[in-house]
């Protein structure tokens, strides 16, 4: 394709120029054998494509399963005044939504994990420590990968409710891996991923409800860290240490109150 | 049925077959298609209350895309990534016409078959610009929402597609037909 004009003759093939340009398309392929041959072209490889290869449709057991996986989901996207109630919690297993139709291995594991811990108070606990574990399972960590917060943080704008203080800490020794979306009691939150030497912290955030935030706590070998910046609440996870696991609480705490606005 | 999931049914799941069909030009396998477009269905679900008056076809096909993505970096991440199943008999078949006459759907079958297995192997850049507008027909500005470049970059994409596609095509078919006569 050697004429300048080709990109313009395909435009106008593709009926995306205006009568002006179409007409003075037409005058050059007048006398343009290239960009005649080249229309021909055109023609023949979309009559061989829309005759050859008619549609293909969905099949009914997939119309099946996402009519299923849909009825799972909430309806609605506002907090609920129950959020972290009891009833929620349990009469839908908030990850549901979370995994789709991939990766039923890291479901079963998590389940796992649910039944042969001992009963905890706080469903909140729960739903952040079983989020953790499931994420340390391979190939669930982050949806997107990136070392840059100009990366991150737009993604999350598009995948969850939330946009919650994202930023490489490499300098401190909390490297950002990335993103990733999480359901937690019927709402999506944002997670941040950081590494800290050879320990993953998940850092949660979700929109801050009436409720009142937990405090710190342990369970299970995992540190659970929660304060609130903003109107955003937020909760990093890991099995690091106290010292370190609140060495990037604060930087993520200093971080919001220099961006002034959460 | 609540209002957002009756509004979902009536604007986006008529789109289902354009999202399987693109899911299934985009990965190799089947079942691996059936994952990503039931986890864009869902993700499209959830994202739908922020839709206001866009194209929808293109929005969800970009929802599409983007499972897509993020299903092949995880196998990637697993360190599992399965061969393209060429010679995997269910691959295509969904993609081909049934016509009721038997002999013109042989000879259509053998050319769908070449046609698609040469548009199988366009670099995937190229071949999701060519199955957006000649299969699904979206125009540029739509092609370039759904694949996220600028729109002179779909242009040329296109146009590579094209080019390409003829050459091979020229080269298998009628190739054939001339040493025939």
């Amino acid at each position: 394709m050697g004429c300048a004009e080709a990109l313009r003759v395909q435009a106008y093939f593709d009926a995306e120029v205006d009568a002006v340009s179409a007409a003075d398309i037409e005058r050059h392929v007048e006398h343009c054998a290239e960009c005649r041959a080249l229309l021909q072209d055109l023609e023949q490889t979309r009559t061989a494509i829309r005759r050859d290869l008619t549609p293909g449709r969905a099949p009914p057991e997939l119309h099946a399963r996402i009519r299923h996986a849909l009825d799972q989901e909430p309806a609605v996207n506002t907090p609920r005044p129950d959020r972290w109630g009891r009833t929620s919690w349990r009469t839908r297993p908030f990850w549901l939504g979370a995994l789709g139709g991939i990766g039923s291995a890291a479901l079963a594991a998590s389940l796992a994990f649910l039944v042969l811990s001992p009963s905890m108070p706080n469903p909140l606990l729960d739903d952040l420590l079983a989020a953790h574990v499931r994420s340390l399972m391979p190939s669930h960590l982050v949806d997107v990968v990136s070392t840059d917060q100009h990366t991150v943080k737009p993604w999350f704008a598009g995948h969850t409710d939330v946009s919650p203080v994202v930023a490489d800490f490499a300098q401190q020794g909390y490297r950002l891996i990335g993103g990733r979306a999480d359901y937690l009691d019927h709402q999506r939150s944002a997670v941040v991923v950081y590494q800290h030497g050879a320990h993953v912290i998940n850092v949660f955030s979700w929109s801050a409800g009436r409720g009142s935030l937990p405090g710190n706590a342990t369970r299970s070998g995992y540190h659970l860290a929660f304060w609130k910046a903003g109107d955003l609440e937020y909760c990093a996870v890991s099995d690091t240490g106290w010292d370190e696991l609140l060495g990037l609480v604060r930087l993520l705490k200093d971080l919001s109150s220099r961006d002034g606005r959460e | 049925m609540d209002d957002k999931r009756g509004r979902f049914e009536a604007e986006v799941l008529p789109h289902l077959d354009a999202a399987y069909r693109f899911a299934r030009w985009l990965s190799h396998s089947p079942g691996d298609a059936d994952d990503v477009v039931q986890e864009a269905m869902l993700r499209a679900f959830r994202g739908f209350d922020a839709l206001r008056g866009s194209d929808v076809k293109a929005w969800l096909l970009a929802i599409v895309r983007n499972c897509h993505a993020t299903a092949v970096k995880q196998q990637q991440r697993r360190a599992f990534v399965p061969l393209p199943e060429e010679h995997d008999p269910r691959d295509g078949y969904a993609m081909i016409a049934t016509t009721p006459d038997p002999e013109s759907a042989s000879i259509r079958g053998d050319d769908a078959r070449s046609l698609e297995r040469l548009m199988s192997a366009l670099p995937e850049e190229q071949r999701e610009v060519l199955v957006l507008r000649e299969i699904e027909d979206l125009d540029y500005r739509a092609i370039a929402t759904v694949t996220n470049v600028p729109i002179g970059t779909v242009m040329s994409r296109l146009a590579r597609a094209r080019a390409a596609l003829k050459t091979r095509w020229l080269r298998e078919v009628e190739g054939e037909l001339r040493g025939v006569r």
